[in-house]
Formats: structure tokens, sequence, C-alpha cells
């Protein structure tokens, strides 16, 4: 497991930084512009949720480095397993650096202490496995096409409720309730004052989520043929 | 005699391919060359032998362990050359060939560095400044540096120049000197295997035509020449494959012996060489 964790930062220990370095500006403009700390976290979680996988995948897309790594005496599991810690340790180095930014910018708005709350981070922790779990198993499975795939999914499926929210009517139809269910969820998430059993259910779901992204993602790989 | 390598019914089906019932065995200590022409499926075997694909049916054995439930053990103890090398392009080769040492319990760098050093890569060249000849000599290299006892390559030769050609081939006989090392390598440049392969194995549209010691490959098969209209191709014991021109037919036989016994009038005998048994079975009028 740690000679996978090895090669995947050597691997791409450059292009992290890179991918780092041009978030900086980015960074810097939110802890200058935002001055909620739920709204830095959750924006900080959704940015380097979604580039760090792109960055470590993307390039093992682009070399074909898979048939490398699934010649060396390993399991593909552990390739897997592999890549999951890899982009983990990737998304604690970006959230890390951006803490560093708030705590570092003359200009900053958000107070280091406020971000590192225990709620801050279940919510950081659980909207990163939501995006792990959505994203990893394609990009796996298919590479960056994969993400493609998802992406035009996620448009069609817009569509689709769009239309069928337009042909149902009315303020009580299936649908918006359902829409109106998820945005009080995700308003709870945010907005509520934690208790115990609120950050545990969210702990509980994010790592079930994450097992199961996990088990799924090792299922497709190990079916992948190079 | 012990196998290195025992592959026994392995069936891989692809959309407009598929490799059927292959079956052959790599003796320990010997070169096996996988020949045949572009397509015939010589790649998929050597993916299946390192589980990069998935097999349909049948088994494969790596000494004596079966290449799914042992392995990290068998891959530990195999060298992979691929046709077209795999490393991350942007980095320098000292930085790759650090990943992949951790791997190997048994990487020694100093050979490692001696091996880039006979083939004159820098370590901190990076990878994509390289030439094709120098990506595949960097793979060898990689591939040489962990002491392994098989050692696996798909097209090594495919690309390269005549000069870095007999380089390999002589290295890869002077590897299998240490009676322990056996080398299986796919390519469909036959002099290449006539040079140095012990035992050979053809495959032609998926299936096993042959897989024999490489002298007495050429010893038993022959070509059979005759002008005019001497003989037909069915008159030929154990005929392979036939091509005929206006004005003569000549005819592929695994049995040259027997086709030397047989009454054929006007016919010329001479042995085949690798090339010719490829040329005829794969382009000419196969017989079964």
């Amino acid at each position: 497991m740690l000679k996978i964790l090895r090669l995947e930062f050597l691997f791409n220990r450059r292009q992290v930084l890179i991918v780092l370095a041009i978030f900086t500006a980015y960074f810097a403009y939110m802890v200058f512009r935002i001055d909620s700390p739920r709204v830095f976290v959750v924006s900080t979680s959704i940015m380097i949720g979604l580039a760090m996988p792109f960055t470590i995948l993307g390039r093992e897309d682009k070399f074909k480095t898979a048939a490398l790594v699934c010649s060396l005496p390993m399991r593909r599991s552990t390739v897997v397993l592999g890549k999951y810690a890899a982009t983990w340790a990737a998304i604690g180095l970006g959230l890390g650096y951006t803490l560093l930014l708030a705590a570092v910018f003359p200009f900053s708005k958000i107070q280091v202490a406020e971000i590192l709350t225990a709620r801050n981070l279940f919510v950081v922790l659980f909207l990163i496995s939501l995006i792990f779990a959505v994203i990893l198993p394609f990009t796996i499975r298919f590479g960056l096409v994969g993400i493609i795939i998802l992406l035009v999914g996620f448009q069609l499926f817009g569509i689709l409720a769009l239309i069928l929210s337009q042909v149902l009517g009315g303020a009580n139809n299936p649908l918006r309730v359902f829409i109106r269910a998820v945005a009080d969820g995700l308003r709870t998430l945010l907005t509520h004052e934690a208790t115990p059993g609120f950050l545990l259910a969210l702990l509980t779901v994010g790592v079930a989520v994450s097992a199961a992204s996990l088990f799924v993602s090792r299922a497709l790989y190990v079916r992948r043929d190079f | 005699m012990d196998n290195a390598i025992e592959i026994k019914g392995l069936r891989k089906e692809y959309k407009g391919f598929r490799l059927d019932d292959v079956t052959f065995d790599v003796p320990q200590g010997y070169i096996m060359g996988l020949i045949g022409p572009n397509g015939a499926g010589k790649t998929t075997v050597v993916k299946l032998i390192m589980n990069l694909i998935r097999r349909d049916a049948g088994e494969v054995r790596v000494f004596g362990l079966d290449n799914l439930r042992h392995e990290p053990e068998i891959k530990a103890r195999i060298g992979f050359v691929y046709d077209v090398p795999r490393f991350p392009e942007d980095l320098r080769l000292e930085t790759i060939a650090s990943a992949v040492a951790a791997f190997y319990d048994k990487w020694d760098a100093a050979r490692f560095m001696g091996l880039l050093e006979e083939f004159q890569l820098s370590p901190r060249k990076v990878f994509k400044k390289l030439s094709h000849g120098m990506k595949m000599k960097f793979s060898l290299a990689v591939a040489l540096a962990h002491d392994a006892d098989l050692i696996l390559m798909d097209e090594p030769t495919a690309g390269l120049d005549p000069v870095f050609r007999f380089e390999l081939l002589t290295k890869l006989r002077a590897l299998i000197q240490d009676e322990r090392k056996t080398v299986l390598f796919s390519s469909h440049i036959t002099s290449d295997l006539e040079r140095v392969a012990d035992f050979v194995t053809f495959i032609h549209k998926g299936r096993v035509v042959f897989s024999a010691a490489k002298d007495e490959v050429l010893e038993t098969w022959g070509v059979v020449r005759a002008a005019g209209d001497g003989f037909r191709p069915e008159d030929v014991p154990d005929a392979r494959g036939f091509r005929r021109t206006e004005n003569s037919l000549e005819v592929l036989t695994s049995d040259l012996a027997a086709a030397r016994r047989a009454p054929l009038s006007g016919a010329v005998f001479d042995k085949a060489s690798l090339e010719d048994i490829m040329f005829f079975i794969g382009k000419g009028n196969a017989h079964a």
C-alpha cells in the first residue's frame, strides 16, 4: 500500500503542485471575498475535491500508465486502494494549503479557527466523500471519458427533470417535492447547529458512501482490460 | 524439463477476434519466440499471462503457480517489456525507476545504473525526450534490474534499428546462460527469432499452429516448388499452405521428409524458413 502511494506521489507530485499554484489566485480571491467559513469550506471542498482526482487520474489516462501499474507485483484491488488514498492525500494537501492561505493572506476575511471546527471538518469529509463516490468509479473504469459521460449524464438528467417539472405542473408535484427535500437537506447541512447525533450520522453516511464507492471501483477495475 | 510457463485452453474473445484454445509451454532456461502476423493474437497472449486482460477460459501457470491467484508473487519474478513503453512522459528516468524499484525486493540499483550506462541513457533525462529505441532500452533496463527469472516482451524489436536489435538479441542470449532464466518474446520479425530463439510458437488467427523447438521446425518444414502443373497442393503430404503463380506452384509442408518420398514430378525441395512459414500460413492459401 505504501509502495503504490509512493509511486502515485512520485508520478504526480509536480502536477499537484502546479494545480495548487494555479488555484492560489482563486483561493486568495475566495479568502478576500468570502467571510462565511461555511461557504468557504463548501466551495473549497468542491473545488479541491474535483481538481485533485482529475489531476491524478487524468495523468494516468493521458500517459496510459495504468498498464504499467497493473504489471507491477500487486493486486488490482491494491491499485484501486492506492488511487483512493493518493487522491485523499492530495485533497488533504490542497485543503491544508487553502487554510495556510486563509491564515497568511493579509486581506483574508476568514479566520482559520472558524474553519477548523469539528462541524466544518465533517462537512468537508462528507462533501468530498460524495464527490469521490460519484467521480472515482467512473474515472477508474473509463478514464477521463468516464467524466465526460458522467457530466453529459447530469446534463441530460437536468434537462429531463426540467421538462418533467413543467409537464407535471403545480408546486406539489413529486419531482418538486423531491428537489425541495434535497435542498432542505443541504440547507440543514450548511446552516443548522451540529449535534453529536447529526455529526455521527454525517460521518456514517460519508464512510458508507466511500466504502460503497471503493467496492464498486474495485469491481470495475478488476474487469478492465489494458 | 521444467516449464516456466504453462498455458492450457486459453480463450479470449473481442469483437471481431477470438483467441481460441491456446495451449503451449515455455521451458525454463530457454528463449521462446511467439510469432505470427499482425493481429494473430500474440499481444493478447502476453497480456493474458500478465493478467492485463481478463481471460474467458483456460489456465495460465507461471513457475507452477496460477497467474491470477498468485499474481503479486509471479509478477515479482517477471521483467515485462511493453511494445509501447507506458511510463509518465514528463518524468526523469531516475524518478520513474525510483517509483518502480520499491515494488521489487531484488531491485539492484547498481545493475540498473550499469544498464543505463551501457545503453547510454542519462538517468536525468526526461522520458519524452527519448527516441523509440531509447525508450525500449529504458524499458529493458527496468525489466532486467530486478533479477527477473522470466523476461516477457511484447514486440520488443519492432521499430528498432538493426544495431540495437542485434544488441538486444545478444543480451537476451547472454541472459539465459544462467539456466534459471527464461525469455518469451513476441515478434513478427522472424529473422530475430531465427537468430536467438530455442523454441517457437506460431499463432495465426488466434490459434496455435505449432509450438516446437526452432531447429526441429526448420528441419522438418519445407517448401515444395514446381513449374507448371506437375502436381496439386493436396498431393504434397502434410501440406499447410500453398501459393500458385501463373507458371509455378509452391507448397508449404510440415513434413519435408515425407514430401521428398512422395511421387511429385518435377518438384524441388527446400527447407522452410520461419518467414516462409509465416507467409504461407498467413498470406498464402492455408491448408488445415
